[in-house]
């Protein structure tokens, strides 16, 4: 028994340690500040996004106290790295909460941490945002506390879809999407859509995030006489995809989606990527004066185009501001109602309003082609109508 | 072996003291961020447990401990969501299944030392993950399980992260206790044998191939319950919480708290956890310096950090020497016994 | 006959890391989990040098080559040097090296920023027609100076001092210490030259796979997947390994679904561990503690 009773003092002095160790947690709050905690991957797989998610933020953030655009409030944006990593996302949630007692919290980009950071938002009761993750189940849980600044996956697909079919005139088409929840739900969802606009699909294969090999799935599409692929994943895959079709000798149109939709795309696809057709929730060419000033700003702060996930991130800093703005407190509860009653408010991807479920149907989705290294608008759609 | 040298006349108060001071605990830590770590901690080190009792006492190294965590959870969860098993079930169902598993790798294992046994745990751990993405009807894919249910007993939900501290140190507990009495019986010296020297232990006449596969069995078991009770805890699973990385950081905890006591385990886990929370404060820089203050750890402390403990207790002991050798005698009659 | 020359080039890049994990335990006894990371290191220095800068390609390569070999140097030096001084188990080489690892992708997350960096190849991207095969040019040269950097090594090992007190190390390191030969030289030696393998593979791999932070992490788990199958610690071994898996690999995913391909293909190096415990190109059982 004696180490049994040594074991349990080293776990006694150390938890109690830890306990002393750590500060206790101080809640002030400075005037009137409205604190937006965020969570998001700044290291690891997805860190490009959760990168620019935050650099898209800060400035939103900087931009609205400057220009007094919240009233009296002021922003505070306190980031956190999940690392794409859902217990992480739920201790920082835990941390933005507990600690630094944010009123609301913008995140995460994987669907997976958003899910857990949902658990914690949903049990303090504190609303939450989510500027990056498609994922379908996010807004199936009857969650009130969650909405979505993302573009729904499924009207990107049947937009795509539509456009094959009545524009195009394709019959034969293939899906090669990633296998990881954002591809996942774009497989379902594409395939949903096809059926819908009598397509077949002849084959459906998905790939392992960080595969680089994709000739052997591109080998079965051309035998099967696929006349379009479908991509559904993020832009590094999109363009070895692009590059091997080509290598192979096949020359049908490709498809894809807002998470692969950024400059970068045709910087490493180069030649391969002309003439693909994406959907995605603003083109950073666009003359739309919101999309110019938030590229403008954007690109002189930073040196790049931004992409879809920073300016859905940028407008759902918008949304707060002028929800605060409106009930001019940050009562949880209230601080939800005037989110969920956002309208006629004009920003970068289109007028948010969120449906009962949260997911903003005020976005525009944009039909875009690439052309010479470039995106040019084909058509746009607004989600509601 | 390692704690001979304290007296033992305030035991009984020792342990009272002790219980009631862990019981506290919650108490004391109102801000609920920290209890959230402490119950996290409490998770990991029964993983950490199950990996030193499999590489710590046998000396077999495993880079794939998250893949049993991952069976566990989703064992657990599937039958809670799917057939409303009640949580203790489901618990104990996941530790069986786990255990399961661990038996098929350990079987292929068995012929495996070193590098070669390290790739095929990193290779059964990946399985696990490949399938949990794959195999979308069941496991819902790279999104994962949401809506784990929270455990009951007897009509009282263990939902809030206080309730959870005490279910979760309660396992813990019993976790260790069952550790102990394994390390102490026939089996513990039999695991401690066939590390120090395989092949004298099997000339012994003991079967070792049984051993082994055991080891990986209870390692897994541990996985497993722990397993169960993260996917309650958290509410949510998906594949993304079970990767290499995360086999590699419990084989961190293991190493760093030092993998050959039950009492480094949870050293590891309460370092590595905190150190990765408290390093926050730097932002993007924070990795950087978790690598390094892993190298350094690697490099000082050959031991773990439990192996600090002797080096203190021998600064004591030179204290109370008279004490101590009156205790040794004691011990050495213990183990004779 | 495709699926042949799809696997050759990355083949030869497994073959390029697998080396470097063989030869350092061949000659130290451990494994190096910082491997992947110096693929990753010799892609970003090669990318700097090459784009940023504007020195020709073979310069890159070189001068790159050369900046990692003396981080693998700098890396035996730090872990398992001060580790063997304190003779520690060699668990701790591996937790030492994985803080390595970790260092070095986040040092380049914060050099390189989080996004993927294109590496234009230096023999053009315009596939050449080799029969009924479309092959790029890229592809040819990876084959053409993965084998020769192979040689290279061989030569180096057969025919240099250095070398041969590095194989003499590697048969019998107690051996070789009382023989005189200075045990700690080779091994500094051995990760040298390791990184500078896993260096040109970083830098032949960019044109096709892009340059990343943590590109390491993927190369360097199959590296080490080829060195195992291949036998840990034989050299012509890791050669036949690397070459095995890029093929396995090709035809797995023409042939098998896509998304189960790596569960089956490790399922396969379980199943042929099991067979064949030291590695399937290995011939002589080496014993290891």
């Amino acid at each position: 028994m004696n180490k049994v009773r040594k074991l349990f003092t080293s776990l006694l002095i150390l938890v109690v340690g830890i306990a002393v160790i750590l500060p206790p947690c101080s809640g002030s709050s400075s005037g009137k500040a409205l604190k937006i905690g965020v969570v998001g991957p700044e290291t690891g797989g997805s860190a490009q996004l959760g990168q620019s998610q935050r650099r898209a933020i800060q400035m939103a953030c900087d931009e609205i106290n400057e220009g007094k655009l919240a009233g009296d409030w002021k922003l505070e944006p306190y980031f956190q790295d999940d690392e794409g990593n859902p217990t992480k996302a739920a201790s920082v949630t835990n941390k933005l909460l507990q600690e630094t007692r944010v009123h609301t919290i913008i995140g995460a980009i994987n669907s997976s941490c958003t899910l857990a950071v949902m658990v914690h938002t949903q049990r303090a009761g504190i609303p939450q945002i989510t500027a990056g993750s498609t994922g379908a189940s996010i807004t199936e849980q009857g969650n009130k506390w969650i909405f979505r600044t993302a573009v729904n996956d499924s009207h990107q697909a049947s937009a795509l879809m539509t456009y094959a079919s009545e524009t195009l005139n394709l019959k034969k088409v293939s899906t090669f999407t990633a296998a990881d929840d954002y591809g996942q739900s774009g497989a379902k969802l594409l395939k949903a859509a096809a059926d819908k606009a009598g397509i077949e699909v002849v084959v459906e294969a998905t790939y392992n995030s960080g595969d680089k090999d994709f000739k052997p799935q591109l080998l079965s599409m051309k035998e099967k006489g696929t006349e379009a692929i479908f991509l559904w994943g993020v832009y590094i895959e999109a363009a070895l995809i692009a590059n091997q079709a080509r290598l192979l000798g096949m020359d049908c149109q490709i498809f894809g989606a807002s998470g692969m939709a950024s400059p970068k795309l045709m910087e490493l696809g180069g030649e391969a990527v002309e003439g693909m057709i994406l959907t995605q929730s603003f083109l950073p060419e666009s003359d739309n004066p919101w999309v110019q000033k938030f590229v403008d700003n954007y690109k002189k702060k930073f040196g790049d185009n931004p992409i879809p996930h920073a300016a859905q991130a940028y407008d759902s800093v918008y949304i707060l501001a002028d929800a605060v703005k409106r009930i001019d407190t940050t009562a949880p509860a209230k601080l939800r109602d005037a989110i969920a009653g956002t309208s006629g408010l004009e920003l970068v991807t289109g007028s948010p309003e969120f449906n009962p479920t949260g997911d903003d149907v005020g976005k525009r989705v944009l039909i875009t082609r690439i052309e010479k290294g470039a995106f040019g608008l084909v058509e746009a759609i607004v989600i509601g109508q | 072996m390692k704690s001979h040298k304290l007296t033992s006349s305030l035991k009984g108060l020792h342990k009272w003291v002790l219980i009631a001071v862990v019981l506290s605990i919650p108490f004391v830590v109102t801000n609920l961020y920290y209890l959230h770590l402490i119950n996290l901690i409490g998770i990991y080190s029964l993983v950490v447990i199950g990996l030193n009792i499999l590489s710590g006492y046998t000396g077999q190294v495993s880079m794939g401990q998250a893949g049993f965590f991952a069976v566990g959870t989703y064992t657990s969860a599937l039958l809670m969501m799917k057939l409303q098993a009640p949580f203790w079930v489901a618990t104990v169902m996941a530790a069986i299944v786990a255990a399961i598993f661990g038996v098929v790798i350990a079987i292929p294992a068995l012929r495996l030392t070193g590098p070669y046994l390290v790739m095929a745990t990193v290779g059964f751990g990946e399985i696990i993950r490949l399938v949990l993405v794959n195999w979308v009807p069941v496991t819902k894919g790279a999104a994962g399980l949401t809506g784990i249910p929270a455990p009951s007993f007897f009509g009282f939900t263990v939902f809030s992260e206080r309730s959870f501290f005490y279910l979760i140190y309660a396992v813990v507990a019993l976790g260790i206790l069952v550790a102990v009495r394994i390390s102490r019986s026939k089996i513990g010296r039999t695991f401690m044998a066939i590390r120090e020297d395989e092949l004298a232990a099997e000339s012994m006449g003991v079967p070792t191939n049984i051993y082994k596969v055991a080891a990986f069995a209870i390692g897994a078991a541990y996985a497993g319950v722990a397993g169960s009770i993260f996917g309650s805890f958290s509410g949510v699973a998906s594949p993304d919480g079970f990767t290499f990385d995360d086999s590699v950081g419990f084989l961190c905890m293991s190493v760093i708290g030092g993998n050959r006591s039950i009492f480094g385990a949870l050293i590891g886990s309460i370092t590595l956890t905190l150190l990765s929370e408290l390093l926050r404060f730097m932002q993007s820089y924070r990795l950087i310096v978790y690598g390094a203050i892993l190298l350094l750890t690697a490099i000082f402390m050959p031991q773990g950090l439990s192996g600090l403990g002797p080096i203190l207790r021998e600064f004591l002991s030179r204290r109370k020497r008279d004490k101590k050798s009156y205790d040794d005698v004691q011990c050495s009659q213990r183990k004779g016994r | 006959m495709y699926y042949l020359a799809n696997g050759l080039p990355i083949g030869a890049i497994y073959a390029l890391v697998a080396l470097g994990y063989s030869l350092i335990y061949a000659s130290a006894g451990v494994l190096n989990w910082s491997q992947g990371d110096m693929v990753m290191l010799g892609a970003y220095i090669g990318y700097s040098l090459h784009r940023l800068l504007g020195l020709n390609y073979v310069l890159s390569l070189l001068i790159s080559m050369l900046v990692v070999a003396c981080v693998g140097m700098l890396v035996e030096r730090t872990v398992l040097h001060s580790l063997r001084k304190r003779s520690s188990p060699s668990i701790n080489v591996v937790i030492g090296t994985l803080g390595v690892a970790i260092i070095c992708r986040n040092v380049a997350l914060a050099i390189w920023g989080p996004d993927a960096q294109p590496f234009p190849s230096p023999v053009g991207s315009t596939p050449i027609n080799i029969g009924n095969l479309r092959v790029l040019p890229q592809d040819i040269l990876i084959v053409a100076l993965g084998v020769a950097l192979m040689l290279l090594l061989q030569y180096f090992l057969k025919y240099t001092r250095e070398g041969k007190a590095l194989r003499a190390v590697a048969q019998d390191r107690m051996a070789a210490s009382l023989m005189g030969v200075d045990v700690g030289k080779a091994d500094m030696l051995a990760f040298a030259a390791s990184a500078a393998m896993g260096a040109a593979a970083g830098i032949l791999i960019a044109p096709l796979f892009f340059v990343t932070f943590n590109m390491g992490a993927g190369i360097g788990l199959k590296g080490f997947v080829a060195a195992v199958v291949g036998g840990l610690g034989n050299i012509p071994g890791a050669i036949a390994g690397g070459f095995f898996l890029g093929l396995i690999e090709s035809l797995a995913s023409g042939k098998i679904s896509s998304g189960y391909r790596d569960a089956i293909a490790f399922s396969v190096l379980i199943m042929v561990l099991w067979l064949k415990p030291s590695g399937l190109f290995s011939r002589t059982t080496k014993e290891t503690v």
